[in-house]
Protein backbone atom coordinates (compact mmCIF):
# COMPACT_ATOMS: atom_id res chain seq x y z
CA UNK A 1 0.00 0.00 0.00
CA UNK A 2 1.61 3.20 -1.15
CA UNK A 3 1.50 6.11 1.24
CA UNK A 4 0.52 9.33 -0.43
CA UNK A 5 -0.07 11.54 2.60
CA UNK A 6 2.01 12.51 5.57
CA UNK A 7 1.92 10.48 8.74
CA UNK A 8 -0.76 11.39 11.24
CA UNK A 9 0.65 12.28 14.67
CA UNK A 10 0.08 9.48 17.13
CA UNK A 11 -1.53 11.69 19.75
CA UNK A 12 -4.08 12.79 17.18
CA UNK A 13 -5.03 9.18 16.46
CA UNK A 14 -5.32 8.44 20.18
CA UNK A 15 -7.53 11.48 20.63
CA UNK A 16 -9.60 10.34 17.66
CA UNK A 17 -10.09 6.96 19.32
CA UNK A 18 -11.22 8.63 22.52
CA UNK A 19 -13.82 10.70 20.66
CA UNK A 20 -14.91 7.59 18.79
CA UNK A 21 -15.53 5.72 22.04
CA UNK A 22 -17.58 8.59 23.43
CA UNK A 23 -19.76 8.56 20.34
CA UNK A 24 -20.24 4.80 20.70
CA UNK A 25 -21.44 5.34 24.28
CA UNK A 26 -23.82 8.00 22.94
CA UNK A 27 -25.28 5.37 20.61
CA UNK A 28 -25.64 2.93 23.50
CA UNK A 29 -27.70 5.63 25.18
CA UNK A 30 -29.95 6.03 22.14
CA UNK A 31 -33.31 4.36 21.77
CA UNK A 32 -31.84 1.23 20.16
CA UNK A 33 -28.76 0.67 22.26
CA UNK A 34 -25.84 -0.86 20.35
CA UNK A 35 -23.22 -3.59 20.23
CA UNK A 36 -21.12 -1.73 22.76
CA UNK A 37 -18.43 -4.19 23.82
CA UNK A 38 -17.28 -5.09 20.31
CA UNK A 39 -17.50 -1.50 19.10
CA UNK A 40 -15.20 -0.38 21.91
CA UNK A 41 -12.75 -3.25 21.44
CA UNK A 42 -12.39 -2.55 17.72
CA UNK A 43 -12.14 1.24 18.00
CA UNK A 44 -8.35 1.52 17.85
CA UNK A 45 -8.20 -0.91 14.94
CA UNK A 46 -10.78 1.11 13.04
CA UNK A 47 -9.08 4.42 13.70
CA UNK A 48 -5.69 3.09 12.63
CA UNK A 49 -7.09 1.36 9.54
CA UNK A 50 -9.13 4.37 8.41
CA UNK A 51 -6.11 6.60 8.90
CA UNK A 52 -4.07 4.23 6.78
CA UNK A 53 -6.73 4.21 4.07
CA UNK A 54 -7.02 7.98 4.18
CA UNK A 55 -3.33 8.32 3.45
CA UNK A 56 -3.19 5.57 0.83
CA UNK A 57 -4.41 5.64 -2.70
CA UNK A 58 -6.96 2.93 -3.34
CA UNK A 59 -7.07 1.26 0.04
CA UNK A 60 -10.44 0.04 1.26
CA UNK A 61 -11.36 -0.74 4.86
CA UNK A 62 -14.07 -3.37 5.33
CA UNK A 63 -15.49 -3.93 8.81
CA UNK A 64 -16.41 -7.56 8.42
CA UNK A 65 -17.66 -7.83 12.01
CA UNK A 66 -20.55 -5.62 10.98
CA UNK A 67 -22.30 -5.78 14.34
CA UNK A 68 -19.72 -3.22 15.50
CA UNK A 69 -21.47 -0.74 13.21
CA UNK A 70 -21.67 1.86 15.99
CA UNK A 71 -17.88 1.79 16.21
CA UNK A 72 -17.56 2.08 12.45
CA UNK A 73 -19.95 5.03 12.14
CA UNK A 74 -18.23 6.81 15.01
CA UNK A 75 -14.76 6.18 13.60
CA UNK A 76 -15.82 7.29 10.12
CA UNK A 77 -17.06 10.52 11.67
CA UNK A 78 -13.98 11.21 13.78
CA UNK A 79 -11.77 10.30 10.82
CA UNK A 80 -13.49 12.92 8.68
CA UNK A 81 -15.03 10.51 6.19
CA UNK A 82 -18.57 10.91 7.48
CA UNK A 83 -19.49 14.54 7.94
CA UNK A 84 -22.63 13.97 9.98
CA UNK A 85 -22.46 12.88 13.60
CA UNK A 86 -24.25 9.52 13.36
CA UNK A 87 -24.89 9.10 17.09
CA UNK A 88 -28.23 10.93 17.37
CA UNK A 89 -29.58 9.01 14.38
CA UNK A 90 -28.34 5.47 15.07
CA UNK A 91 -30.98 2.88 14.27
CA UNK A 92 -33.66 5.45 13.56
CA UNK A 93 -36.05 5.70 10.62
CA UNK A 94 -34.98 8.11 7.95
CA UNK A 95 -31.28 7.54 8.57
CA UNK A 96 -28.89 4.96 7.07
CA UNK A 97 -27.21 4.00 10.34
CA UNK A 98 -28.60 0.52 10.68
CA UNK A 99 -27.35 -1.96 13.25
CA UNK A 100 -25.19 -3.56 10.59
CA UNK A 101 -23.65 -1.29 7.97
CA UNK A 102 -24.58 -0.87 4.34
CA UNK A 103 -23.22 1.09 1.40
CA UNK A 104 -25.84 3.74 2.08
CA UNK A 105 -23.45 5.17 4.67
CA UNK A 106 -20.69 7.39 3.25
CA UNK A 107 -17.40 5.58 3.51
CA UNK A 108 -18.94 2.11 3.46
CA UNK A 109 -18.67 0.12 0.22
CA UNK A 110 -19.99 -3.28 1.25
CA UNK A 111 -22.80 -4.50 3.50
CA UNK A 112 -21.55 -6.57 6.39
CA UNK A 113 -23.01 -8.20 9.44
CA UNK A 114 -23.64 -11.65 8.11
CA UNK A 115 -20.27 -12.75 9.38
CA UNK A 116 -17.49 -13.78 7.06
CA UNK A 117 -18.47 -11.89 3.93
CA UNK A 118 -16.32 -8.84 4.55
CA UNK A 119 -13.15 -10.84 4.04
CA UNK A 120 -13.89 -11.90 0.45
CA UNK A 121 -15.23 -8.42 -0.35
CA UNK A 122 -11.87 -7.07 0.76
CA UNK A 123 -10.03 -9.82 -1.10
CA UNK A 124 -11.91 -8.95 -4.29
CA UNK A 125 -10.96 -5.32 -3.91
CA UNK A 126 -7.33 -6.26 -3.27
CA UNK A 127 -7.38 -8.45 -6.38
CA UNK A 128 -8.75 -5.55 -8.41
CA UNK A 129 -5.82 -3.35 -7.36
CA UNK A 130 -3.34 -6.07 -8.17
CA UNK A 131 -4.99 -6.75 -11.51
CA UNK A 132 -5.00 -3.12 -12.53
CA UNK A 133 -1.43 -2.59 -11.39
CA UNK A 134 -2.55 0.25 -9.16
CA UNK A 135 -1.39 0.88 -5.61
CA UNK A 136 -3.57 0.15 -2.63
CA UNK A 137 -5.29 -2.86 -1.25
CA UNK A 138 -7.74 -3.77 1.47
CA UNK A 139 -7.92 -4.09 5.23
CA UNK A 140 -10.60 -6.45 6.50
CA UNK A 141 -11.36 -6.16 10.20
CA UNK A 142 -12.76 -9.39 11.59
CA UNK A 143 -13.81 -10.56 15.01
CA UNK A 144 -12.26 -13.60 16.61
CA UNK A 145 -15.67 -15.21 17.00
CA UNK A 146 -16.23 -14.49 13.32
CA UNK A 147 -13.31 -16.75 12.52
CA UNK A 148 -15.62 -19.67 13.22
CA UNK A 149 -17.21 -18.94 9.83
CA UNK A 150 -15.87 -21.16 7.07
CA UNK A 151 -16.02 -18.36 4.52
CA UNK A 152 -13.14 -16.60 6.26
CA UNK A 153 -10.85 -19.58 5.81
CA UNK A 154 -12.15 -20.28 2.33
CA UNK A 155 -11.06 -16.76 1.45
CA UNK A 156 -7.69 -17.07 3.21
CA UNK A 157 -7.05 -20.08 1.01
CA UNK A 158 -7.99 -18.13 -2.12
CA UNK A 159 -6.14 -14.96 -1.11
CA UNK A 160 -2.91 -16.83 -0.47
CA UNK A 161 -3.27 -18.76 -3.72
CA UNK A 162 -3.84 -15.52 -5.65
CA UNK A 163 -0.86 -13.84 -4.03
CA UNK A 164 -2.77 -10.96 -2.49
CA UNK A 165 0.10 -9.36 -0.66
CA UNK A 166 -1.96 -6.17 -0.48
CA UNK A 167 -4.62 -7.73 1.76
CA UNK A 168 -4.57 -7.34 5.55
CA UNK A 169 -6.79 -9.24 7.98
CA UNK A 170 -6.98 -7.40 11.25
CA UNK A 171 -8.41 -9.64 13.95
CA UNK A 172 -10.16 -7.93 16.85
CA UNK A 173 -9.41 -10.71 19.32
CA UNK A 174 -11.58 -9.60 22.21
CA UNK A 175 -12.33 -13.17 23.25
CA UNK A 176 -16.08 -12.73 23.26
CA UNK A 177 -18.97 -13.61 21.04
CA UNK A 178 -22.73 -13.38 21.26
CA UNK A 179 -23.35 -16.26 23.65
CA UNK A 180 -20.20 -16.04 25.73
CA UNK A 181 -16.43 -16.51 25.61
CA UNK A 182 -14.90 -17.75 22.39
CA UNK A 183 -12.71 -20.06 24.44
CA UNK A 184 -15.74 -21.88 25.78
CA UNK A 185 -17.91 -21.96 22.66
CA UNK A 186 -15.42 -22.80 19.91
CA UNK A 187 -11.82 -22.05 20.87
CA UNK A 188 -9.26 -20.71 18.42
CA UNK A 189 -6.05 -22.21 19.69
CA UNK A 190 -2.82 -21.39 17.89
CA UNK A 191 -4.54 -18.73 15.83
CA UNK A 192 -1.45 -17.20 14.28
CA UNK A 193 -0.20 -20.63 13.37
CA UNK A 194 -3.49 -21.32 11.63
CA UNK A 195 -3.10 -18.23 9.46
CA UNK A 196 0.53 -19.13 8.79
CA UNK A 197 -0.53 -22.61 7.74
CA UNK A 198 -2.81 -21.00 5.14
CA UNK A 199 0.18 -19.12 3.73
CA UNK A 200 -0.34 -15.75 5.36
CA UNK A 201 2.25 -13.61 7.07
CA UNK A 202 1.30 -13.15 10.69
CA UNK A 203 1.82 -10.66 13.46
CA UNK A 204 0.50 -10.37 16.98
CA UNK A 205 -0.01 -7.11 18.77
CA UNK A 206 -1.75 -5.41 21.63
CA UNK A 207 -4.86 -4.09 19.92
CA UNK A 208 -5.06 -0.86 21.88
CA UNK A 209 -1.47 0.18 21.19
CA UNK A 210 -1.92 2.76 18.47
CA UNK A 211 1.79 2.99 17.74
CA UNK A 212 2.04 -0.75 17.23
CA UNK A 213 -1.05 -0.83 15.04
CA UNK A 214 0.06 2.00 12.78
CA UNK A 215 3.50 0.47 12.50
CA UNK A 216 2.03 -2.84 11.36
CA UNK A 217 -0.30 -1.20 8.88
CA UNK A 218 2.55 0.89 7.51
CA UNK A 219 4.14 -2.29 6.22
CA UNK A 220 3.87 -2.34 2.47
CA UNK A 221 2.51 -5.21 0.46
CA UNK A 222 4.49 -8.38 0.73
CA UNK A 223 6.69 -8.71 -2.38
CA UNK A 224 6.15 -12.46 -2.30
CA UNK A 225 2.39 -11.93 -2.35
CA UNK A 226 1.42 -13.23 1.06
CA UNK A 227 -1.53 -11.53 2.76
CA UNK A 228 -0.96 -10.32 6.32
CA UNK A 229 -2.97 -11.48 9.33
CA UNK A 230 -2.65 -9.36 12.44
CA UNK A 231 -4.02 -10.89 15.62
CA UNK A 232 -4.73 -7.90 17.82
CA UNK A 233 -5.49 -8.72 21.44
CA UNK A 234 -8.24 -6.41 22.60
CA UNK A 235 -10.57 -5.96 25.54
CA UNK A 236 -14.30 -6.07 25.08
CA UNK A 237 -15.73 -2.77 26.27
CA UNK A 238 -12.28 -1.14 26.25
CA UNK A 239 -12.26 2.37 27.66
CA UNK A 240 -15.34 2.09 29.85
CA UNK A 241 -14.27 0.54 33.16
CA UNK A 242 -17.83 -0.44 34.05
CA UNK A 243 -17.99 -2.89 31.15
CA UNK A 244 -14.38 -3.68 30.30
CA UNK A 245 -13.86 -7.38 29.83
CA UNK A 246 -17.46 -8.23 30.62
CA UNK A 247 -19.39 -10.56 28.33
CA UNK A 248 -22.55 -8.64 29.18
CA UNK A 249 -21.21 -5.64 27.28
CA UNK A 250 -21.96 -7.34 23.96
CA UNK A 251 -25.19 -5.41 23.48
CA UNK A 252 -26.01 -2.54 25.81
CA UNK A 253 -28.66 0.10 26.19
CA UNK A 254 -28.14 2.71 28.87
CA UNK A 255 -29.75 5.94 29.99
CA UNK A 256 -28.32 9.40 29.39
CA UNK A 257 -27.05 9.89 32.94
CA UNK A 258 -25.06 6.66 32.85
CA UNK A 259 -23.72 7.56 29.43
CA UNK A 260 -22.50 10.88 30.74
CA UNK A 261 -20.69 9.15 33.61
CA UNK A 262 -19.12 6.57 31.32
CA UNK A 263 -17.97 9.18 28.81
CA UNK A 264 -16.20 11.15 31.54
CA UNK A 265 -14.17 8.03 32.37
CA UNK A 266 -13.00 7.57 28.77
CA UNK A 267 -9.60 9.09 28.29
CA UNK B 1 -20.99 -26.75 -35.35
CA UNK B 2 -23.55 -25.62 -32.82
CA UNK B 3 -22.24 -25.15 -29.32
CA UNK B 4 -23.84 -26.13 -26.04
CA UNK B 5 -25.01 -23.38 -23.72
CA UNK B 6 -21.94 -23.38 -21.53
CA UNK B 7 -19.57 -23.64 -24.49
CA UNK B 8 -21.37 -20.72 -26.11
CA UNK B 9 -21.04 -18.72 -22.89
CA UNK B 10 -17.31 -19.30 -22.71
CA UNK B 11 -16.77 -18.54 -26.36
CA UNK B 12 -18.87 -15.38 -26.41
CA UNK B 13 -17.28 -14.03 -23.24
CA UNK B 14 -13.84 -14.70 -24.67
CA UNK B 15 -14.79 -12.71 -27.78
CA UNK B 16 -16.27 -9.84 -25.79
CA UNK B 17 -13.19 -9.58 -23.61
CA UNK B 18 -11.08 -8.75 -26.66
CA UNK B 19 -12.83 -5.39 -26.84
CA UNK B 20 -13.69 -4.88 -23.18
CA UNK B 21 -10.75 -4.98 -20.79
CA UNK B 22 -13.08 -4.76 -17.79
CA UNK B 23 -14.41 -8.29 -18.35
CA UNK B 24 -13.03 -10.87 -15.93
CA UNK B 25 -13.75 -14.57 -15.85
CA UNK B 26 -13.86 -16.39 -12.50
CA UNK B 27 -14.27 -20.11 -12.04
CA UNK B 28 -14.49 -22.34 -8.98
CA UNK B 29 -12.63 -25.31 -10.39
CA UNK B 30 -15.39 -26.36 -12.78
CA UNK B 31 -14.22 -24.50 -15.86
CA UNK B 32 -12.32 -27.37 -17.35
CA UNK B 33 -8.64 -27.75 -18.10
CA UNK B 34 -8.60 -25.76 -21.34
CA UNK B 35 -10.95 -22.86 -20.79
CA UNK B 36 -10.96 -20.66 -23.91
CA UNK B 37 -11.03 -17.48 -21.84
CA UNK B 38 -7.92 -18.57 -19.95
CA UNK B 39 -6.14 -19.35 -23.19
CA UNK B 40 -7.04 -15.98 -24.74
CA UNK B 41 -6.86 -13.73 -21.68
CA UNK B 42 -4.80 -15.50 -19.01
CA UNK B 43 -4.28 -12.32 -17.01
CA UNK B 44 -8.04 -11.92 -16.53
CA UNK B 45 -8.92 -15.53 -15.79
CA UNK B 46 -8.97 -16.76 -12.22
CA UNK B 47 -9.69 -20.27 -11.08
CA UNK B 48 -10.26 -19.49 -7.41
CA UNK B 49 -10.56 -23.11 -6.45
CA UNK B 50 -13.52 -24.83 -4.84
CA UNK B 51 -14.78 -21.72 -3.09
CA UNK B 52 -18.13 -20.66 -4.51
CA UNK B 53 -19.14 -18.23 -1.78
CA UNK B 54 -15.76 -16.51 -1.76
CA UNK B 55 -15.86 -16.32 -5.55
CA UNK B 56 -19.16 -14.46 -5.71
CA UNK B 57 -18.20 -12.15 -2.83
CA UNK B 58 -14.83 -11.41 -4.41
CA UNK B 59 -16.66 -10.55 -7.60
CA UNK B 60 -18.41 -7.82 -5.59
CA UNK B 61 -15.02 -6.37 -4.71
CA UNK B 62 -13.90 -6.52 -8.33
CA UNK B 63 -17.13 -4.94 -9.55
CA UNK B 64 -16.73 -2.11 -7.03
CA UNK B 65 -13.43 -1.33 -8.75
CA UNK B 66 -15.12 -1.12 -12.16
CA UNK B 67 -14.57 -4.62 -13.48
CA UNK B 68 -17.28 -6.80 -15.06
CA UNK B 69 -16.86 -10.18 -13.41
CA UNK B 70 -18.49 -13.24 -14.93
CA UNK B 71 -18.42 -16.13 -12.48
CA UNK B 72 -19.42 -19.68 -13.16
CA UNK B 73 -20.16 -22.75 -11.13
CA UNK B 74 -22.84 -25.40 -11.25
CA UNK B 75 -26.41 -24.23 -10.62
CA UNK B 76 -26.89 -26.02 -7.28
CA UNK B 77 -23.67 -24.57 -5.89
CA UNK B 78 -24.31 -21.06 -7.20
CA UNK B 79 -27.83 -20.77 -5.87
CA UNK B 80 -27.84 -22.94 -2.76
CA UNK B 81 -24.32 -23.24 -1.36
CA UNK B 82 -23.58 -19.61 -2.22
CA UNK B 83 -27.16 -18.38 -1.77
CA UNK B 84 -26.29 -15.67 0.73
CA UNK B 85 -23.48 -14.36 -1.44
CA UNK B 86 -25.90 -14.30 -4.35
CA UNK B 87 -28.41 -12.34 -2.29
CA UNK B 88 -25.89 -9.81 -1.01
CA UNK B 89 -23.65 -9.37 -4.05
CA UNK B 90 -26.20 -9.47 -6.86
CA UNK B 91 -29.21 -8.26 -4.91
CA UNK B 92 -28.39 -5.96 -2.03
CA UNK B 93 -25.17 -4.50 -3.43
CA UNK B 94 -26.52 -4.73 -6.98
CA UNK B 95 -23.01 -5.42 -8.23
CA UNK B 96 -22.57 -5.86 -11.97
CA UNK B 97 -21.75 -9.52 -11.59
CA UNK B 98 -23.04 -12.26 -13.90
CA UNK B 99 -23.36 -15.78 -12.52
CA UNK B 100 -23.47 -18.42 -15.25
CA UNK B 101 -24.73 -21.72 -13.94
CA UNK B 102 -24.44 -24.93 -15.97
CA UNK B 103 -25.89 -28.21 -14.71
CA UNK B 104 -29.28 -26.60 -14.17
CA UNK B 105 -32.23 -28.92 -13.75
CA UNK B 106 -31.18 -32.55 -13.82
CA UNK B 107 -28.71 -32.11 -16.65
CA UNK B 108 -26.16 -33.57 -14.23
CA UNK B 109 -28.17 -36.76 -14.76
CA UNK B 110 -26.41 -39.82 -13.30
CA UNK B 111 -24.14 -37.59 -11.20
CA UNK B 112 -27.01 -37.54 -8.75
CA UNK B 113 -29.03 -35.13 -6.69
CA UNK B 114 -26.07 -33.20 -5.26
CA UNK B 115 -25.38 -32.08 -8.81
CA UNK B 116 -28.95 -31.27 -9.76
CA UNK B 117 -30.39 -27.77 -9.74
CA UNK B 118 -34.17 -27.91 -9.65
CA UNK B 119 -34.53 -25.02 -7.22
CA UNK B 120 -32.27 -22.41 -8.81
CA UNK B 121 -34.93 -20.33 -10.57
CA UNK B 122 -36.87 -20.02 -7.32
CA UNK B 123 -33.78 -18.80 -5.47
CA UNK B 124 -32.56 -16.42 -8.17
CA UNK B 125 -36.01 -14.97 -8.84
CA UNK B 126 -36.52 -14.25 -5.15
CA UNK B 127 -33.59 -11.83 -5.10
CA UNK B 128 -34.81 -8.42 -6.27
CA UNK B 129 -32.81 -6.70 -8.97
CA UNK B 130 -31.33 -9.82 -10.52
CA UNK B 131 -31.99 -10.46 -14.19
CA UNK B 132 -32.68 -14.19 -14.51
CA UNK B 133 -32.18 -15.85 -17.88
CA UNK B 134 -32.54 -19.39 -19.18
CA UNK B 135 -31.43 -19.18 -22.80
CA UNK B 136 -32.13 -21.97 -25.24
CA UNK B 137 -29.39 -22.80 -27.68
CA UNK B 138 -26.16 -21.21 -28.75
CA UNK B 139 -27.41 -18.00 -30.32
CA UNK B 140 -29.68 -17.08 -27.46
CA UNK B 141 -26.93 -17.76 -24.92
CA UNK B 142 -24.56 -15.55 -26.88
CA UNK B 143 -27.15 -12.77 -26.94
CA UNK B 144 -27.74 -13.07 -23.18
CA UNK B 145 -24.02 -12.88 -22.46
CA UNK B 146 -23.68 -9.81 -24.69
CA UNK B 147 -26.60 -8.15 -22.98
CA UNK B 148 -25.23 -8.92 -19.52
CA UNK B 149 -21.82 -7.50 -20.41
CA UNK B 150 -23.29 -4.37 -21.95
CA UNK B 151 -25.79 -3.68 -19.19
CA UNK B 152 -23.53 -4.03 -16.19
CA UNK B 153 -26.53 -5.27 -14.20
CA UNK B 154 -26.47 -8.41 -12.05
CA UNK B 155 -27.48 -11.51 -13.97
CA UNK B 156 -28.13 -15.15 -13.16
CA UNK B 157 -27.95 -17.33 -16.28
CA UNK B 158 -28.88 -20.99 -16.11
CA UNK B 159 -27.89 -23.53 -18.69
CA UNK B 160 -27.46 -27.27 -19.04
CA UNK B 161 -24.48 -29.55 -19.27
CA UNK B 162 -23.35 -30.49 -22.76
CA UNK B 163 -26.62 -30.74 -24.70
CA UNK B 164 -26.74 -28.83 -27.97
CA UNK B 165 -29.85 -26.95 -29.06
CA UNK B 166 -30.67 -24.72 -32.00
CA UNK B 167 -32.06 -21.42 -30.77
CA UNK B 168 -35.57 -20.55 -31.91
CA UNK B 169 -34.50 -17.10 -32.94
CA UNK B 170 -31.14 -16.06 -34.38
CA UNK B 171 -31.79 -12.50 -33.14
CA UNK B 172 -28.74 -10.50 -32.19
CA UNK B 173 -30.43 -9.45 -28.99
CA UNK B 174 -32.08 -11.71 -26.47
CA UNK B 175 -35.80 -11.06 -26.12
CA UNK B 176 -37.91 -11.88 -23.09
CA UNK B 177 -40.48 -13.58 -25.32
CA UNK B 178 -40.01 -15.45 -28.58
CA UNK B 179 -43.09 -16.69 -30.41
CA UNK B 180 -42.23 -20.04 -31.94
CA UNK B 181 -45.72 -20.86 -33.17
CA UNK B 182 -49.15 -19.29 -33.14
CA UNK B 183 -52.54 -21.01 -33.10
CA UNK B 184 -56.16 -19.99 -32.87
CA UNK B 185 -57.38 -17.71 -30.11
CA UNK B 186 -59.11 -20.54 -28.24
CA UNK B 187 -56.16 -22.88 -28.43
CA UNK B 188 -53.70 -23.79 -25.74
CA UNK B 189 -50.39 -21.95 -25.62
CA UNK B 190 -47.33 -23.84 -24.47
CA UNK B 191 -44.87 -21.68 -22.58
CA UNK B 192 -41.32 -23.02 -22.54
CA UNK B 193 -38.62 -22.31 -20.03
CA UNK B 194 -34.98 -23.30 -20.47
CA UNK B 195 -33.33 -25.73 -22.80
CA UNK B 196 -35.33 -28.86 -22.04
CA UNK B 197 -38.64 -27.09 -21.57
CA UNK B 198 -38.19 -25.57 -24.99
CA UNK B 199 -37.21 -28.88 -26.54
CA UNK B 200 -40.31 -30.55 -25.16
CA UNK B 201 -42.56 -27.78 -26.44
CA UNK B 202 -41.11 -27.88 -29.94
CA UNK B 203 -41.59 -31.66 -29.95
CA UNK B 204 -45.17 -31.22 -28.81
CA UNK B 205 -46.01 -28.70 -31.52
CA UNK B 206 -44.42 -31.00 -34.07
CA UNK B 207 -46.95 -33.75 -33.32
CA UNK B 208 -50.00 -31.67 -32.51
CA UNK B 209 -51.82 -29.06 -34.48
CA UNK B 210 -53.57 -26.27 -32.69
CA UNK B 211 -50.87 -25.57 -30.18
CA UNK B 212 -49.17 -22.21 -29.79
CA UNK B 213 -45.69 -21.99 -28.34
CA UNK B 214 -44.11 -19.02 -26.58
CA UNK B 215 -40.52 -19.34 -25.39
CA UNK B 216 -39.41 -17.26 -22.42
CA UNK B 217 -35.74 -16.36 -22.12
CA UNK B 218 -35.82 -13.90 -19.23
CA UNK B 219 -37.58 -15.08 -16.10
CA UNK B 220 -37.20 -12.43 -13.41
CA UNK B 221 -40.24 -10.59 -12.14
CA UNK B 222 -39.68 -7.45 -14.21
CA UNK B 223 -39.30 -9.35 -17.46
CA UNK B 224 -42.21 -11.70 -16.81
CA UNK B 225 -44.39 -8.74 -15.94
CA UNK B 226 -43.48 -7.14 -19.25
CA UNK B 227 -44.71 -10.05 -21.37
CA UNK B 228 -47.88 -11.19 -19.63
CA UNK B 229 -49.89 -8.67 -21.64
CA UNK B 230 -48.53 -10.11 -24.88
CA UNK B 231 -49.44 -13.62 -23.80
CA UNK B 232 -52.85 -12.72 -22.46
CA UNK B 233 -54.00 -10.72 -25.46
CA UNK B 234 -53.66 -13.80 -27.71
CA UNK B 235 -54.43 -16.79 -25.49
CA UNK B 236 -56.20 -17.61 -22.26
CA UNK B 237 -54.94 -21.13 -21.45
CA UNK B 238 -51.27 -21.82 -20.87
CA UNK B 239 -49.16 -24.87 -20.13
CA UNK B 240 -45.74 -23.94 -18.76
CA UNK B 241 -43.05 -26.56 -19.32
CA UNK B 242 -39.97 -26.18 -17.14
CA UNK B 243 -37.19 -28.35 -15.77
CA UNK B 244 -37.65 -27.06 -12.25
CA UNK B 245 -39.70 -27.68 -9.15
CA UNK B 246 -43.30 -26.51 -9.34
CA UNK B 247 -42.70 -24.45 -6.23
CA UNK B 248 -41.03 -21.21 -7.15
CA UNK B 249 -41.19 -22.02 -10.83
CA UNK B 250 -42.45 -19.97 -13.74
CA UNK B 251 -45.93 -21.53 -13.90
CA UNK B 252 -46.50 -20.41 -10.36
CA UNK B 253 -45.21 -16.94 -11.17
CA UNK B 254 -47.35 -16.57 -14.28
CA UNK B 255 -50.44 -17.77 -12.42
CA UNK B 256 -49.91 -14.94 -9.96
CA UNK B 257 -49.26 -12.40 -12.70
CA UNK B 258 -52.19 -13.54 -14.88
CA UNK B 259 -55.09 -14.13 -12.50
CA UNK B 260 -57.67 -14.03 -15.29
CA UNK B 261 -55.96 -16.77 -17.25
CA UNK B 262 -55.64 -20.50 -16.82
CA UNK B 263 -52.03 -21.54 -16.12
CA UNK B 264 -50.97 -25.19 -15.86
CA UNK B 265 -47.55 -26.65 -15.35
CA UNK B 266 -45.47 -29.58 -16.47
CA UNK B 267 -42.38 -29.68 -14.30
CA UNK B 268 -40.03 -31.83 -12.24
CA UNK B 269 -42.48 -32.17 -9.38
CA UNK B 270 -41.41 -32.81 -5.81
CA UNK B 271 -39.50 -36.08 -6.03
CA UNK B 272 -35.75 -36.69 -5.70
CA UNK B 273 -34.19 -38.76 -8.46
CA UNK B 274 -32.93 -42.01 -6.97
CA UNK B 275 -31.41 -43.71 -9.99
CA UNK B 276 -28.83 -43.06 -12.65
CA UNK B 277 -29.56 -42.62 -16.31
CA UNK B 278 -28.93 -40.02 -18.93
CA UNK B 279 -30.45 -36.54 -18.74
CA UNK B 280 -33.73 -37.46 -20.39
CA UNK B 281 -34.09 -40.66 -18.40
CA UNK B 282 -33.71 -38.79 -15.14
CA UNK B 283 -36.20 -36.19 -16.36
CA UNK B 284 -38.60 -38.99 -17.24
CA UNK B 285 -38.21 -40.47 -13.76
CA UNK B 286 -39.59 -37.18 -12.48
CA UNK B 287 -42.50 -37.24 -14.91
CA UNK B 288 -41.01 -34.61 -17.15
CA UNK B 289 -41.30 -35.90 -20.71
CA UNK B 290 -43.27 -35.41 -23.90
CA UNK B 291 -46.19 -37.67 -22.90
CA UNK B 292 -46.66 -35.55 -19.78
CA UNK B 293 -46.86 -32.40 -21.90
CA UNK B 294 -49.34 -33.98 -24.30
CA UNK B 295 -51.44 -35.44 -21.49
CA UNK B 296 -51.70 -32.02 -19.89
CA UNK B 297 -52.79 -30.55 -23.22
CA UNK B 298 -55.30 -33.38 -23.65
CA UNK B 299 -56.89 -32.63 -20.31
CA UNK B 300 -57.54 -29.10 -21.53
CA UNK B 301 -58.58 -29.80 -25.09
CA UNK B 302 -59.89 -33.35 -25.12
CA UNK B 303 -58.07 -36.35 -26.63
CA UNK B 304 -56.05 -35.89 -29.77
CA UNK B 305 -57.27 -37.45 -33.03
CA UNK B 306 -56.16 -41.07 -33.38
CA UNK B 307 -54.09 -40.25 -36.45
CA UNK B 308 -51.71 -38.12 -34.47
CA UNK B 309 -48.56 -39.98 -33.55
CA UNK B 310 -47.27 -39.49 -30.04
CA UNK B 311 -43.57 -40.41 -29.93
CA UNK B 312 -41.67 -41.38 -26.86
CA UNK B 313 -39.40 -38.77 -25.37
CA UNK B 314 -36.17 -38.79 -27.33
CA UNK B 315 -33.13 -39.95 -25.45
CA UNK B 316 -30.32 -38.21 -27.23
CA UNK B 317 -28.52 -36.27 -24.57
CA UNK B 318 -25.08 -37.55 -23.66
Amino acid sequence: MTTTGTETPLDLLVERATRTRRLVVDMAAGPRGCHLGGSLSVTDLLVAALDRAGRDEGTEVVLSKGHAAAGLYAALHTSGVLAENPAPHYGLAGHPYTGHPSAHVPGVSFPTGSLGHGVPYAAGWALSRKLSGKPGGAIAIVGDGELQEGLVWETCQVAAAQGLGNLVLLVDANGGQNDGPVSRISPLEHLSERFAAFGLRTAETEGHDMAALTSLLDRGPDPSGRPLAVVASTVKGKGVPAVEGKAGSHYVRIDAARAARWKRRIT
Amino acid sequence: MTLSGREAYRDELTLLAREDPSIICLEADLGGARHPFEEAHPDRFFNLGIAEGAMIDMAAGLAAAGYRPFVSTFAPFATLRAAESLKLTLGYIGAGVTVVAPYAGVSGAWFGTTHHGLEDIAVARSVPGVTVAAPHGEQEMRAVVREAAASGRPHYVRTGRNAVHESLSPAATAEPLVWDRHAGPGDVCLVSVGEEGTRLCTEATAVRDGLAHAHLCYLDHENLSSITGLLGERYSRFVVVEEHRAEGGIAEALALLMPRNEVHGVNAGRAWPTEGGDHHEVMASLGLHLPAVLDTVDRLTGPAPVSVRRPDATLTNA
